[in-house]
């Protein structure tokens, strides 16, 4: 009786044991993958003047890399389930692909004309990229690394913005002061009046915004009933993104981000940049918000919820990144 | 001859990088001056021979950044904007004095690209503006 009593506590802490290895080897498992470098977010930025991309971490706020690209890197947009970087060269023009995962060249895609802007449709795993010159948008298929399609749209087509909901693509139109909306079929939807020289746009779920450069404005363009409305920003707006119901927007000669509550229809905060800022992305997981500075050759990092500054932090020449430059 | 080298230089740089797409210029210089970033505020805030050229846009004073626009029309250059900041130099009594320039070409359609209407004409003549620009601010400054 006895006996078998001892061996059956020895049992019990032999389960135990066991049961216990095998939730420290899952929690292993599960925070390892956390660690992992890949899942680490970062910002992809385009330095014009030197024709390279600024790659930093925005964990620990250092740059990793700076990879040389084509001549005069301009626009960007990612593919986060792929982990691909498409950058624009407007000297060279082609787009360079970097692979996130390893921060290497990976592609160059010839295009025969210079990219101006570039957006990203991920469930088709395309990118659209408009040229300036010959007033087309290109769609290029992540997967056969290859321009597919060539659509011919407005004059000076500029910003562009793909929108998940209606799967549209939507274009600035600079020098015509309009917005022009086409659906998966490459149909012309809308031809819309914008502000006085558009150029940034963002679109997501009912609306499109729009940063009016001239008009030190930004139109709010309703992709239903197609009515609109303006706000005053800073002096030469040059992008405009919503993250949390707020809009962010760049004011290119304040040195300043306007921030306007979209549900109160107010400013709640203007914020000092670096010199010249003109484009800005979110990094979800941490609240980051990043502003490229073309002025003084750096990003500002802020905090979206407190609204402080946390880090100015020196990249390339004349950096810029048109689009969306945050793998999250 | 050195500034030959260095407009052919720029010319080189120019087409090699920027010979497509409507790219903005910059022109960054700055020059050291032997007085307090407060006097040197002051005194830039105070000269007129800029004024000459460009429309002042706004004087931050808190930041010590004064933003610029063009006056003059007949010029290689357009959608011209600057800024000047004062910032402190190695000592109390040094500033060094930041003119950057944001500009474009005034040609801004299809390549060929007419003689005269390029980026390393835009560039060499706001070069000409920035360069001598600094250099009288820096007298005057340093002479009073």
């Amino acid at each position: 009786m006895v006996k078998q009593k001892k061996l059956s506590i020895f049992s019990l802490k032999t389960s135990i044991f066991f049961i216990l290895t095998f939730f420290l080897i899952i929690l292993y498992f599960y925070f390892s993958s956390y660690f992992e470098v890949n899942n680490v977010s970062k910002a992809y930025i385009t330095n014009q003047g030197d024709n390279t991309v600024s790659i930093i971490d925005l964990e620990t706020l250092k740059t990793l890399k700076t990879l040389k690209v084509g001549v005069a890197p301009l626009g960007i947009t990612i593919l986060q389930k792929k982990k691909l970087v498409f950058v624009g060269n407007v000297g060279t023009d082609d787009i360079s692909v970097i692979d996130a995962v390893n921060d290497t060249l990976i592609k160059t895609i010839k295009l025969g004309t210079a990219p101006l802007s570039l957006a990203s449709n991920p469930e088709e795993a395309e990118i659209y990229v408009t040229d300036w010159f010959q007033n087309n948008v290109l769609t290029i298929s992540a997967d056969e690394m290859k321009v597919t399609h060539r659509l011919k749209v407005g004059v000076t087509p500029s910003g562009i913005a793909y929108n998940k909901k209606y799967k549209y693509q939507v274009i600035t139109n600079r020098d015509a002061n309009t917005l022009e909306i086409y659906n998966e079929d490459c149909n012309l939807v809308k031809k819309i009046e914008t502000g006085n020289h558009p150029f940034g746009v963002f679109s997501e779920g009912d609306f499109a915004y729009v940063a009016n450069v001239y008009d030190d404005s930004v139109s709010i363009i309703n992709l239903v009933d197609w009515s609109k409305y303006e706000f005053m920003v800073g002096a030469h707006p040059y992008n405009v993104k919503v993250h949390n119901k707020t809009a962010y927007v760049t004011n290119t000669i304040d040195d300043t981000i306007t921030i306007y509550d979209l549900g109160t229809k107010k400013i709640i905060k203007i914020l000092d940049t670096g010199e010249t800022p003109e484009n800005l992305d979110f990094n979800i997981k941490q609240n980051l918000l990043v502003v490229t500075n073309w002025g003084s050759d750096s990003i500002s990092i802020f905090d979206t919820e407190s609204f402080r500054h946390i880090k100015e932090i020196k990249t390339g020449s004349q950096s810029r990144s048109f689009g969306d430059f945050i793998l999250q | 001859m050195k500034k030959i080298i260095f407009t052919l230089l720029a010319i080189l740089f120019s087409t090699l990088a920027f010979s497509h797409g409507p790219t903005p210029q910059k022109v960054q210089e700055s020059v050291t001056i032997a007085a307090s970033p407060e006097k040197t505020w002051e005194a830039l805030k105070n000269y007129s021979e800029f004024e000459k050229i460009m429309k002042v846009r706004s004087f931050k004073d808190k930041l010590m950044k004064a933003k610029y626009e063009l006056i003059k029309t007949d010029v290689p250059f357009s959608d011209y904007n600057a800024q000047i900041r004062v910032k402190k130099g190695k000592n109390d009594n040094e500033s060094v004095v930041q003119w950057t320039a944001r500009f474009y070409r005034t040609y801004k359609l299809n390549p060929p690209i007419p003689e005269g209407q390029d980026d390393a004409t835009a560039v060499a003549a706001v070069k000409e503006i920035v360069g001598p620009g600094l250099v009288g601010f820096k007298k005057s400054v340093e002479s009073q």
